[in-house]
């Protein structure tokens, strides 16, 4: 998690004071998590950017509506996603999700798991493949909720539906790639 | 085989993202006077722009400039003097009180949820026609919109005939300075045996010490005749354009709902 919700409730009282740079630190907190939610849900990097600065923007705007005591990031991520959304129905193009493996661990980065080491190299670049060879609604929400680490709630908000619909979607989208990997094993 | 969810989340670890760009946020003002409307990260662009802005605004501010604006941009636009404006539509769009900047509509039950004074509601208005509930200023401000009460005309483009707005906090008279215009005037009164002020002109601002000690500049938002007074630690605006006597009467009959 980035933040706590008590630090977000202090910067946003600030920044609905007028202290820009409050808003300017919301910004750099959720900026990251925000516009990688927005490139898994436009499958574009341009329009992630863009999704990503016009929904801080619609943010602010909305600020003093943001209800009390509740959770800044599933907000933020909902109004992003939305804009990213909304840049691929109006531009009338959906570009295909093509997540990437990284070649090993750069300097700076954090020190895989002893699970992640345990996973051979080829085995997760199969399944990586076999995450974006899924549809859309699958590949979105096993991204969301493994890959960029969201909760159910914020995932819901993300993908627009109920929360009780991203258990059922995420449980049916696993299945369907547990089946593929096991159709895979039983092939080699 | 590890299990396949923790493969999944293992993996998450080494998705090779597209590169984070830097964001460039360029805020709009907000409305009520609480915001700021220059860019985070480009203030020398804000500053030029403000600048080609107050130019505008003061060549603007005179007919004959804003003719000659119009003949120079060959637009062909006639601009006339309306002495009497014609009259707004009755309701804007939208939840009634939504363009007042009031915070999020919400209800009775559920704004006494979220503040810890017992809210109160004027009997002789009714029912309010809409709640809202902002974060600012500290601990909340909960507000009672209505759209037609008798003999109380509805207050320029708002739709709304009368606001009732409740803050914690303390009145400080030495912040009336900040309310007082042209044609405002502060008159001392007494509300239900507390003290109290009406304001009668067009204020727009009023400070008050807000529950964490600091002073909060609030908007008056019809820019009307306002009723200000404190209980026990609740600051209740009644903002309407109508006589002292019967803003009076209206907040005579708070009651805690």
């Amino acid at each position: 998690m980035e933040g706590r919700p008590a630090d977000d409730s202090e910067l946003i009282r600030r920044a609905l004071r007028g202290e820009a740079a409050a808003y300017e630190e919301i910004v750099q907190r959720y900026q990251q998590v925000a516009f990688r939610t927005a490139y898994v849900v436009s499958g574009s990097a341009a329009d992630a950017e863009d999704a990503a600065q016009e929904g801080f923007v619609k943010a602010f705007r909305a600020l003093d509506r943001f209800r009390i005591g509740a959770d800044l990031r599933p907000w933020l991520l909902r109004i992003v996603a939305n804009e990213a959304r909304n840049r691929v129905r109006s531009s009338g193009r959906r570009h295909q999700l093509e997540l990437r493996l990284t070649e090993g661990f750069r300097p700076g980065d954090a020190a895989p798991s002893p699970e992640a080491v345990a996973v051979a190299s080829d085995e997760r670049r199969r399944l990586l493949e076999m995450v974006n060879g899924l549809s859309e609604d699958d590949r979105q929400v096993i991204a969301s909720r493994y890959f960029l680490e969201l909760s159910g709630e914020e995932t819901a908000a993300v993908l627009g539906i109920p929360e009780g619909t991203v258990k059922s979607r995420l449980s049916r989208a696993l299945a369907r790639l547990r089946a593929r990997v096991e159709e895979e094993a039983a092939s080699a | 085989m590890p299990d396949l969810e923790q493969q999944l989340t293992d993996l998450g670890q080494a998705i090779a993202w597209p590169a984070t760009p830097k964001l460039v946020i360029s805020l709009p003002a907000r409305r009520g006077g609480l915001g700021w409307g220059a860019p985070l990260m480009n203030r020398r662009w804000a500053m030029a722009a403000a600048a080609v802005l107050l130019i505008l605004a003061t060549l603007l501010a005179y007919t004959p400039s804003r003719e000659a604006i119009a003949r120079w941009l060959n637009v062909g636009v006639t601009i006339t003097k309306v002495q009497h404006p014609p009259t707004p539509s009755a309701l804007p769009s939208g939840t009634l009180g939504s363009e007042l900047g009031l915070g999020l509509p919400t209800t009775l039950e559920q704004a006494q949820r979220q503040v810890k004074w017992k809210i109160t509601v004027p009997a002789a208005l009714g029912p309010p026609d809409a709640v809202y509930l902002r974060i600012l200023p500290e601990g909340g401000e909960v507000s009672f919109v209505y759209a037609h009460v008798e003999g109380i005309p509805v207050a320029g483009e708002t739709g709304v005939a009368v606001l009732v707005t409740e803050v914690q906090g303390q009145v400080r008279t030495e912040f009336f300075q900040k309310m007082l215009g042209p044609n405002t005037t502060i008159e001392d009164v007494v509300v239900n045996g507390h003290p109290g002020y009406w304001v009668s002109g067009s204020p727009h601002t009023f400070v008050f010490l807000d529950a964490s000690g600091e002073a909060f500049p609030d908007t008056l938002r019809l820019a009307t005749n306002t009723l200000i007074f404190a209980d026990g630690g609740t600051i209740i605006r009644i903002e309407a354009y109508t006589s002292k006597e019967r803003a009076i009467q209206i907040a005579g009959s708070l009651q805690a709902r």
